[in-house]
């Protein structure tokens, strides 16, 4: 990569090489230079891209058309781990059905609460930092092991919730061995780390200039007209934002699932969220190219719906610069 | 491990006066070079020294799983070994059955099993047909794994297709666990060899309906669902003449059998006969978990060694008593307890054989280890052992041996390799059954189909 002899390529991308060489001390040539040691800096994240990223996915594409179990080479079966799992996996679409019902539960509810609280918090005058802080806090924690194990100790059969709910005279025998609501003991630990959202959030309504009100309240909007015709129009970009990154999110959930139902997405597959099935069957049952297969689809799905978010955003997310 | 003496030696760079730079500075495809090797040395950092040994010294590494007894007396076990070969280490490393299981299978996909395991006789088809498990043979007949003193039947459970690739740690059997304070309550005679299922049902419900109560009111039921067992279904069916693998891949039964027998399971729970859904499903492997331990039901399906984690728990009321039959045709078989292997890359075999000889056939090892693993598998230290044994312990020793009078058959063929993910399913299909979101029927459906993606 010296000056002598220009790689082809950034020969190739430059239409006048002649005269580049005519004027030798003009920038381009310096900064052509200049690329070296920045792409040697660079080096550390492009292996790291290559080796922990694009390989490893290339790996798991061709695992994906293999009979795989960790012991044996890959055997070479083409599309039966996607066949297997559309047609004859029940326990694949239950997989499918139960995350499904946790995204369209667990999304709208943990944005409403981190919108509920953001409004309220942004509303404060004193004490902000320290509520920031507090319902942020679960976020910051929420992602351990070791809180879903507390929250699956809170909900079991004899735990806190358990035994406050005898105390009233319902009966529950712990949500956690109970097929019906072990899923919502799921739902309510990642709707409780609402934190992330709601900073963001916050920042959103931040933005808001104080004078948008003002007007409103000049044209006689009550505080519920001004909601939802200044707060929710000039939010609707981190709206938006929060929606696409929790439903990706949620589509992945893992860490609750697993810690809730000691890893066996359990009783009677009610827990057995679509990345906790992918992993027993990598791990457990030892069908890499089965998991891997399973991989590549919830790749493609939360793909489809990312797409369809934004189509549908076109609709209802307004930018400033667009209103002008 | 520690440091090597030589690093020391070498002068520090950083006293070295610096040159000027611009003498020093590399061409720039050296100093990418110079980037990409430190990586590679960064990346591979973590095998600095694998090869366990130094100075003459060598490291095995041993794992098991196991209950807290089990694990105090195989470390004094090993202790012992230590103190009789200077030059070995043994690091040793231990869990519960559910995640020794999976971290066993990700260790041997690396090729990285530890030189002494412990393993199920589930798992010996897995490893041995995949070039995990050392061929021990050549041991055997060097004399350095002496297996003289061993039941030629149980010893045979350790080999694959001709090879010895594993050794028996112990014999057991299964049978119920039952508190006889409480069938007396219920006017119950104690189990019978020969008795039937039909007598169990019966004794089930005569508990049951003495409406007991237990712990936060829980009413307290005459068996814990057994329906969730592939074991207790596998001696059902071999009362039957039946069996769950006819070959390595293909089943012994069909989904009309499997049905029958939840449908039978399923009837009694509907009953309260046996435990309900809620507890049913906490049932984990581990004693305290399931509804006999949390003091809700009289009887469970047990292997004999975790047995013995019930008296303490419960109180001696607590006898084991033989499975039912079915007309008097028992399902029972006399099983390795779990086996144990050397890693096919085990740097120091004859080491690791030297302790396996020495936890199966060494008197004072035998001492140690008593009965926490099943009657061992050597005769003569079994008897022995059997000497010293008092209270639970001797009533099962006593089992195993008034079981082989009853007539047992030979242990079936080592399962096949996807037994060990079936053994699992088998017991979360059942939940569907017992959350009533299928009919045994469908769920046998559902089980069977599994099993026969599992085997092919």
């Amino acid at each position: 990569m010296t000056a002598q002899a220009p790689p082809p390529a950034a020969a190739a991308e430059r239409p006048a090489p002649a005269r580049d060489r005519a004027a030798p001390g003009r920038r381009r040539p310096v900064r052509r230079e200049r690329q070296g040691p920045a792409y040697i800096f660079l080096s550390p994240w492009i292996l790291g891209v290559v080796l922990l990223t694009l390989a490893p996915m290339a790996v798991s594409l061709y695992l994906s058309f293999t009979d795989y179990n960790l012991f044996d080479p890959p055997k070479w079966v083409g599309l039966r781990n996607y066949a297997e799992m559309f047609t004859e996996d029940p326990r694949y679409w239950r997989s499918v059905g139960t995350t499904l019902l946790y995204v369209v539960v667990a999304v709208p509810l943990k944005l409403a609460l981190a919108l509920g609280v953001a409004l309220l918090l942004n509303s404060m005058r004193t004490g902000k930092g320290f509520y920031r802080s507090a319902f942020y806090a679960p976020s910051l924690l929420g992602a351990s092991m070791s809180i879903a194990l507390v929250w699956r100790a809170l909900f079991n059969d004899g735990g806190t919730v358990d035994e406050l709910l005898s105390g009233v005279g319902i009966n529950t025998g712990g949500w956690v061995a109970d097929p019906d609501l072990a899923v919502f003991v799921v739902v309510l630990l990642t709707v409780w780390q609402f934190g992330a959202p709601m900073v963001i959030f916050l920042a959103g309504l931040q933005q808001i200039p104080t004078d948008v009100y003002e007007a409103a309240a000049l044209d006689g909007a009550g505080r519920w007209r001004q909601f939802v015709s200044v707060t929710l129009p000039m939010l609707s970009p981190v709206l938006f934002f929060n929606l696409v990154l929790e439903t990706i999110q949620s589509f992945q959930v893992f860490t609750p699932a697993f810690a809730i139902s000691a890893g066996k997405g359990g009783p009677a597959d009610s827990t057995n969220f679509y990345t906790l099935y992918l992993y027993e069957r990598g791990f457990s049952a030892s069908h890499m190219g089965y998991a891997s297969a399973m991989a590549w689809v919830l790749l493609l799905a939360i793909g489809a719906v990312t797409v369809v978010l934004f189509r549908t955003s076109r609709s209802w997310v307004f930018y400033a610069n667009e209103e002008g | 491990m520690t440091s090597t003496p030589g690093i020391r030696r070498t002068p520090r760079t950083a006293r070295r006066p610096r040159t000027p730079r611009s003498r020093t500075r590399p061409p720039r495809a050296l100093a990418a070079l110079a980037v990409l090797s430190a990586l590679a040395l960064l990346l591979s950092g973590c095998s600095g020294d694998a090869s366990g040994s130094s100075g003459g010294k060598v490291t095995l590494t041993f794992a098991w799983w196991g209950n807290d007894d089990r694990h105090k007396r195989t470390n004094e076990a090993v202790d012992l070994f230590e103190k009789r070969h200077p030059n070995v280490t043994v690091r040793t490393s231990f869990a519960s059955y559910e995640s020794y299981v999976q971290k066993l299978a990700t260790q041997a996909a690396g090729g990285d099993l530890p030189d002494v395991a412990q393993l199920d006789y589930r798992q010996i088809s897995q490893y041995a047909g995949s070039d995990t498990l050392r061929d021990l043979g050549p041991y055997v007949k060097s004399g350095a794994l002496r297996t003289g003193a061993f039941d030629k039947e149980l010893l045979s459970t350790g080999a694959y297709e001709g090879t010895q690739y594993a050794l028996p740690m112990g014999s057991g059997t299964t049978g119920f666990a039952y508190d006889a304070a409480v069938f007396e309550k219920a006017g119950v005679d104690p189990p019978k060899p020969g008795w039937t299922w039909q007598e169990w049902a019966d004794a089930g419900r005569a508990v049951s309906d003495l409406g007991l109560k237990g712990p936060n009111g829980k009413p307290y039921t005459g068996h814990t669902d057994m329906g969730v067992h592939e074991d207790a279904f596998e001696m059902w069916l071999r009362s039957r003449g039946k069996q769950l693998y006819a070959s390595e891949d293909e089943l012994g039964f069909t989904a009309r059998d499997l049905a029958r027998f939840w449908s039978f399971t399923d009837k009694l729970r509907r009953e309260g006969v046996v435990s309900q859904a809620k507890d049913t499903s906490q049932i984990s492997g581990a004693v305290e978990s399931g509804p006999m331990g949390r003091k809700l039901a009289a009887t469970d399906f047990t292997w004999d060694a975790p047995f013995l984690g019930y008296p303490p728990l419960l109180g001696d009321s607590v006898h084991f008593a033989p499975v039912p039959t079915t007309g008097g045709k028992a399902g029972q078989y006399i099983k390795p307890t779990m086996l144990l292997g050397v890693g096919a890359n085990s740097e120091h075999p004859k080491e690791a054989a030297e302790l396996v000889d020495f936890l199966l056939n060494d008197p004072a090892a035998g001492d140690i280890l008593g009965v926490t693993r099943g009657v061992p598998p050597n005769q003569e230290i079994a008897e022995r052992v059997s000497k010293d044994l008092k209270g639970p312990e001797k009533e099962l020793y006593d089992f195993g041996k008034k079981v082989i009078r009853y007539g047992v058959d030979p242990p079936p063929k080592a399962p096949p390799r996807g037994d060990v993910v079936l053994q699992v399913s088998f017991s979360r299909v059942y939940q569907q059954v017992v959350y009533e979101r299928q009919s045994p029927a469908e769920a046998a459906e559902e089980y069977v189909a599994e099993a026969e993606r599992e085997l092919r």
